[in-house]
Formats: structure tokens, sequence, C-alpha cells
């Protein structure tokens, strides 16, 4: 087969079987690839909504994309799909590194895990070769020793996903880590994973990848690979990493900092990828498989009393959710936490997002001493900061087991109005440190994300139009150069419509979103192209683009049988009551008013009932649906036209 | 004007384009196992090192194979394997002091860079900057040596480590 392998492998631990099956050639054309099969695969299979998270009937999906493994730039990425711990609901995450790539080297586009082991395990593959092993030794261990262990038994050329002991502790911060480093972190997916007493999969192959065309899929890749050169946003990224723009969004009062209660900090440069490389603990710039920008950072502490301490990251996120989230404008202490969460398993949002929420429920007497450990906290505290991170990952007495089941239970439990401060929306996940009040289609696309708010499931970092080529797409989806600023809710859903569609491709190709949504070297055309040289699947830019369509809607439609509604497409109640503190946009807030009306017209574009926000039944089938038109008609789900 | 590739370690983010770019400009697929150049990546410490024919002037291979088989362009540098003669003994893996021959997968011969002829496919690959295709000239002869003992004793370092 060329671009895809062509072979899904499914596990089922409960009964310790393995089973390889044929990609149906309809699915590479209308669901592509990686995170647009696995919709169709969870679909398929826990569309039922007994099917909990932690049901032995949850499956997790794994799968690189279809042009993953070759010379198209960026386009190592892995998606992995499940229903998630943290919300309940779809959960898609997306890791780089180079797992990924080695899964479709051992011949393999998609693989899925189902059931439950009886003991902790692991998944061996070595191309044909494919066995579930004992993890007794790996249980307990924290990410470093696991991906050392596994490289001593299958070689240093192996490739390893696994969890930590967070996901072990089914903690909802704990994130899957691949390469290391890399990490499918929001939304708990490591719980699942150690709900299913996985702890591992380690990967090796050995088997080509073919194209269709491969002179023409060449031309194609150089043409990607050289706009990415030329591109400022992908220059910029290199250089400094994606915390390279952190000065840029501060001085836009939008860089999120205690829990929310700021946009703008004095004197942030400690916590920028500036710093990073000027104050020397940036030791190596590292790219994902088969990537051209090399964002990623390995630092490391290079004196003082915590000289040698090393990890991959910080990335913006990190600064944002475990600096100036919890006050911390100090570059070693955001290394410590980064390198704690990357040892211990932790999604470095999440767990900023639950520290930023004690720290404020401490200060407000909320919570005392009682129920923090013992812990004095507040806001720049290092030493409790991280004793917060490690409480999180072991469930550690009463403060690691209330911040383990993530803000939605933990404001429940300690009721106080506490949920005024906990910035999640009513999906239940953690948002990302994106000012949604000062970004206004960033605001309607967290809004609506089917796994909660934040920017991984469609990025419209365009609006900000902080580069020549974010200026001109934003001219392209709107017709003015003038709305490329993020302060207007004009054309916001129109932004994010498109956007939503080129992010979904993109991932489905195995493409990192950097290369289409915040730098531009690729997108719907020379990726349609691409895939046509890779498979010698042709279709329309259009036809591409209808794909991503395709699966939003089959996302959507997987969490209205979770009970969904257009109450669960909102916003942190902190972003829609309390205004800005400062900057241009002074006082605005993502008021209901003003969601209200952008998502109008964002369910208008999507052709779904504004009232209830589900598809109509001749929307799923105008994008060949009909079977899930069907299931949502037998239980009620669908709209009135 | 004669060309020399510049390898450099320190900038290499171990993404393996120059690999896949080889793969698929000697043999129309994609597989880092079939690569003339290989990065030997070292996860934990997000390290990738370069190992490729340097066209050095020692040329141990030639001298190690016990069948004969490979020979090198007096003018180039360039080690071309007959395989023919070619029985796969692996000698020349062993031997190469720059860790630099890997056998090929299916025909177990060993493979080599050849420069693309003048026109390596790889550079064009190499975004940051790791590979170079420069003009030859003392500076930049010194420049490869200073640049190949750097990616040397991290290798050794790394094997030394291992052991």
């Amino acid at each position: 087969m060329y671009g895809h392998q062509g072979k899904i492998l499914h596990v089922d631990l409960s009964k310790g079987k393995t089973w390889v099956e044929d990609i149906p050639e309809e699915w590479r054309r209308l669901y592509i690839g990686s995170r647009g099969i696995n919709a169709k695969i969870l679909w398929d299979y826990c569309k039922d909504p007994d099917i909990t998270w932690e049901d032995p009937r949850n499956i997790i999906i794994f799968a690189p994309g279809a042009v993953t493994g070759t010379t198209a730039p960026a386009s190592g990425r892995t998606s992995v799909t499940t229903v998630g711990c943290t919300t309940g609901l779809y959960l898609k995450s997306n890791t780089g590194g180079h797992w990924g790539a080695e899964l479709k080297y051992a011949g393999y586009d998609h693989l899925v895990v189902h059931g439950v082991a009886s003991e902790p395990s692991y998944i061996l593959i070595e191309d044909d070769n494919v066995e579930v092993r004992s993890a007794k030794e790996l249980w307990g261990k924290d990410i470093i020793e696991t991906d050392a262990l596994l490289k001593k038994w299958h070689g240093e050329d192996s490739r390893g996903l696994y969890i930590g002991p967070a996901g072990e502790n089914l903690v909802r911060a704990s994130s899957i880590h691949c390469s290391l480093f890399h990490a499918a972190g929001r939304g708990g997916g490591a719980a699942v994973m150690g709900k299913k007493n996985l702890k591992a999969v380690s990967v090796r192959g050995t088997k080509p990848i073919r194209v269709k065309d491969p002179k023409k899929f060449a031309e194609i890749a150089e043409e990607m690979r050289e706009n990415l050169r030329g591109d400022s946003g992908a220059q910029g990224l290199h250089e400094f990493g994606t915390a390279g723009s952190i000065a840029a969004v501060n001085e836009m009062h939008a860089f999120p900092g205690r829990n929310w209660q700021t946009g703008y900090t004095e004197n942030v440069y400690p916590i920028s990828g500036q710093a990073l490389n000027e104050l020397g603990y940036l030791k190596r710039r590292v790219a994902c498989f088969g990537c051209t920008i090399g964002c990623h950072r390995y630092s490391e502490i290079p004196k003082g009393p915590n000289q040698g301490i090393a990890s991959g990251g910080p990335e913006y996120e990190t600064f944002g959710a475990l600096g100036n989230g919890p006050g911390v404008i100090d570059t070693e202490g955001v290394l410590l936490a980064n390198e704690m969460c990357n040892r211990l398993g932790l999604d470095t949002i999440t767990a900023g997002g639950v520290a930023q929420w004690a720290i404020e429920s401490y200060e407000r007497g909320v919570l005392t001493k009682e129920d923090t450990n013992g812990l004095d906290l507040g806001w720049g505290k290092i030493p409790e900061l991280l004793a917060t991170i490690e409480a999180l990952a072991y469930r550690k007495g009463k403060l690691g087991d209330l911040l383990a089941d993530g803000l939605k239970i933990a404001t429940g439990k300690v009721g106080h109005d506490s949920y005024k401060w906990a910035v999640i929306n009513a999906k239940g996940l953690e948002q990302s440190n994106v000012e949604t009040r000062s970004a206004k289609a960033y605001a309607l696309a967290f809004a609506v994300n089917p796994r909660g708010p934040d920017h991984l499931m469609t990025e419209t970092f365009a609006e900000f139009g902080s580069s020549p080529e974010a200026v001109d797409l934003i001219e392209k989806l709107t017709g003015d150069k003038k709305w490329a600023s993020s302060h207007f809710t004009d054309f916001r859903a129109e932004i994010v419509r498109w956007h939503e569609d080129c992010y979904e491709i993109t991932e489905a190709l195995g493409f990192c979103v950097f290369t289409s949504t915040a730098a531009f070297g690729v997108n719907p055309d020379n990726m349609t192209r691409l895939y046509a040289a890779a498979t010698g699947i042709e279709m329309t830019e259009d036809e591409m683009m209808l794909t991503g369509r395709r699966v939003c809607t089959l996302e959507k439609a997987f969490n209205i049988t979770r009970g969904a509604t257009r109450e669960h497409d909102n916003l942190p109640w902190r972003l829609m009551n309390e205004g800005a503190k400062s900057g241009p946009l002074k006082g605005a807030t993502n008021s209901q008013e003003e969601l209200n009306e952008a998502l109008d017209n964002y369910y208008t574009l999507h052709e779904w009932d504004l009232k209830t926000s589900w598809p109509y039944r001749s929307t799923l089938e105008k994008l060949g649906l009909k079977d899930v038109a069907d299931h949502l008609d037998k239980h009620d789900l669908l709209p009135v036209e | 004007m004669e060309k020399l590739l510049l390898v450099d370690m320190d900038k290499c983010t171990g993404c393996k384009q120059c690999t896949l770019a080889c793969s698929l400009t000697k043999e129309d697929l994609f597989d880092p196992k079939r690569g003339r150049i290989k990065i030997l990546k070292k996860e934990d410490i997000a390290l990738g090192i370069q190992l490729v024919c340097e066209q050095c002037e020692t040329y141990p291979c030639v001298a190690s194979c016990p069948d004969g088989a490979l020979s090198r362009d007096e003018a180039t540098g360039i080690i071309t394997v007959d395989e023919k003669l070619c029985t796969s003994q692996g000698a020349c893996v062993d031997a190469c002091i720059y860790h630099a021959i890997q056998l090929h997968p299916e025909t177990k011969h060993p493979m080599f860079c050849d420069l693309c002829g003048g026109e390596p496919y790889c550079v064009k690959h190499c975004v940051p900057g790791a590979l170079l295709w420069v003009d030859k000239s003392d500076e930049m002869i010194k420049d490869k040596k200073k640049l190949r003992s750097a990616r040397m004793n991290m290798y050794r370092d790394l094997k030394k480590e291992a052991a």
C-alpha cells in the first residue's frame, strides 16, 4: 500500500489476544488517517454512553499520520483517541517524538487497545511479533527509568510510549509520554492507560514506507519545506522555541498570571525562550521525527545547587502554567517544576491549573493547612509548588487526592463558589494559557472544542496577525486584512471554521499543526496534492477540507451521545464574568452574550441546530454520516429541522 | 570548484530528514535503515550524532574486506562495492573508524555515501544547517576535521558509558 501501511493492529488486554485488520479503502478517502480514522474507530466501538472512561470496553487508539515516516516536513506526529478521563467525553490528544514513525515502520497505521490486563503489562511490537508482557518491573517507575529499562530490554533503537506514576494513580492531570519528553498530555489519556494496567508500548520496525509517485511527492515535500524555511513563525520557533512568544504575548496583556487574575507581568523575561538561550540553560534544539523546524528544547541547569538537572522543554504553556500562573517568575523554578512533571508523567497545563486554583483557594481561606498537607501555599513559592506537584502525582495526603481528580470534581467537593476561580469550562478541562478575553476567535474555538477549552483541537493563531503570513491568511478568510486582530468579534466564526477543518486534515496526515496554523508553509492546497502523490487518491482541495468537517462533526456527535448540548460550549466562569485587569481590552470578558452571538454564527456555518447545538439529519447525511444520524435518531438526539 | 560536506553535530536536531531523503533518492522509498547517512539518536539526552562515510584518507574498510569487494576512487575518495564479490562478512563495518557503515537490510551489502555524484540530496533537507555543502579550502578542511572529532569524541563517550 502507498502512504499508509494499510493495517490496524488490535490488542485485547483482557483476552491476551491480538489481531490485524486492513484499513477499509473507503476510510482513506473519508477520514484520511490518524485523528480522522481514530474518530471513526472510537465511534464504532464506544458510542454507547455506558462505556465510560474506566469501563473495560473503552478503547485507546494510537495513530501516526497518513504521511508519517516520510520526508514531508514535520509529519511525525501521533494522535491518541479515547473516552477521556477528565471530561468523560471525546478525547483526542496529539504527541510529537519518534514513536509514531516507528509504529509505522513496524507496519501499522493504528494501534487499538481493548480491555484491561489482569496485571501491570506492556505491549511489545517488533514488526509482526506482538506480545503483551508483564510490566511488574516497570510499575511504579518514573518516565526516565521506564524508558531506560525498555531500551535495555529491546534495544537503543526501540521507541517507547509510557505513563508515569501519575497515570498509574489515575490522576486526571497525567499525561502519556512519548520519546521521553513529548506528550499526549491533555485530558487524562494516561489515566485510561493506568486503568487498563497498560504501562507502556515499545516499538521497533523495519518495514519501509512507499509512496505512489515518489518524484511528485518529493517535489511537494520540498515546496512545503522551503515555505517553512522562509516562514518567520517557523524561524522563531526554531530559534527560541514555543516560549519565544511570551514577551510579545505579555505586551498584549494576554499572558495569564496568578490564576488568570492578571494578563501582564513586569519583567517576564526570566520565563521566556529568550532567557533559556541567553542565560545558558538551552542545551540543544530538538526535533520530532522528520521535523525541519525543531522547536523542542532540551534544557539544563548549568550551575548552583541544582546543577545538572535537565529535561525537555519548558514550552510556552509550561512557562505559563507553572511559571506565570502560580507567580513563579524564575527560570530555575519553572525548570524544576517542568522536570518533575516530565519525570512523574504529568501534563504541565493541568498540573499548573490545579496548583493555581489551590493557591488562590488557600489565599481566600477556602482551603486551610489541614487541606494542603500542611503547606503554606502562596504565589511564587517554589518549594511549595514542587511539593504540590509531587502530592498530585502520588495522590499524597488530602491535597494530592483533592487535586488528582481535577477541578471539576474538586470544586464540587470544596464548594464555597470555588468554581468561580477554577479555570475550567462546563466540559471540565483546565484551560490552556490563552487569554481568551482578548482573543475572540480563540474564545469561540475553546468553547466549542470537544475536549474542553484549549488550543490543541483548533488553533486560530492567525487572528493575532503577528506575521505577514498570518495577515494574508486572515485576509483570505475574511476579505480584509483589517480583521487580523484578536480584539474583533467580527468573522470569528468564519476564522474558527476554516481552522477546524485545516487543523483536522493537518493531524490526519501526521503533520504538526505548527506547519499550517502557526507557521503557514503547509496548507490545504499542498496537503491535498501531497496526499494524492502519497496514496494515489485524487481529491479536490474542497473535498479534502470536507474530510476535516466530517471528522469534527463525528467528534461532536460522540459528545452528544454523552449528553453534551449547547450549555457545554462555554468558557470558565472567571473569564465570562470578571474583566481583564489591564491592557487594550481592560474590563473585557467572554460574556455569555458575546459568546452566544459567536456560537450562533458558528452553528449556522456548520448547519447545526442553534438551540441544542446538535447537527441535523440532513447535515450528517450530506457528510456521509447517515449511520451516525440513524444512531442519534434512535436515541432522540436529532434536532427537528 | 571542489566541494566538501560539513557535518555539525551541535546543529543536528535529530529529525532524520537526511536519512529519509537518502533512502528516497537511492531506493524510491522511506526507510531509516537504508540511509547512507545515519543519525545515532540518544533520546535521553536529546542528542543526534550523524554517521556517514567521510571519504577518509586511510580507508581501512578497503583493506579489511576479505572478499576484496571494496575499491576507492582516488580523486573523490568515494568507496564502491562490487556486489558480485561481496559476501556480507561485515568486516568493513567493524573496520570503519567513523562508524559510518551499515549493511543493507535486504541485500546485506554495505552502503556508502557517494555524495550523490556531487550534489548531496540530504543537504537540501537539512534546514537547521547541520549538513553544509561548501567550497573546499584549507580552512574548510580544518573545520570538517574539527567537527568530525567532536562527533567521534561524543560517540566514544556514549559507548564507554553504555559499557
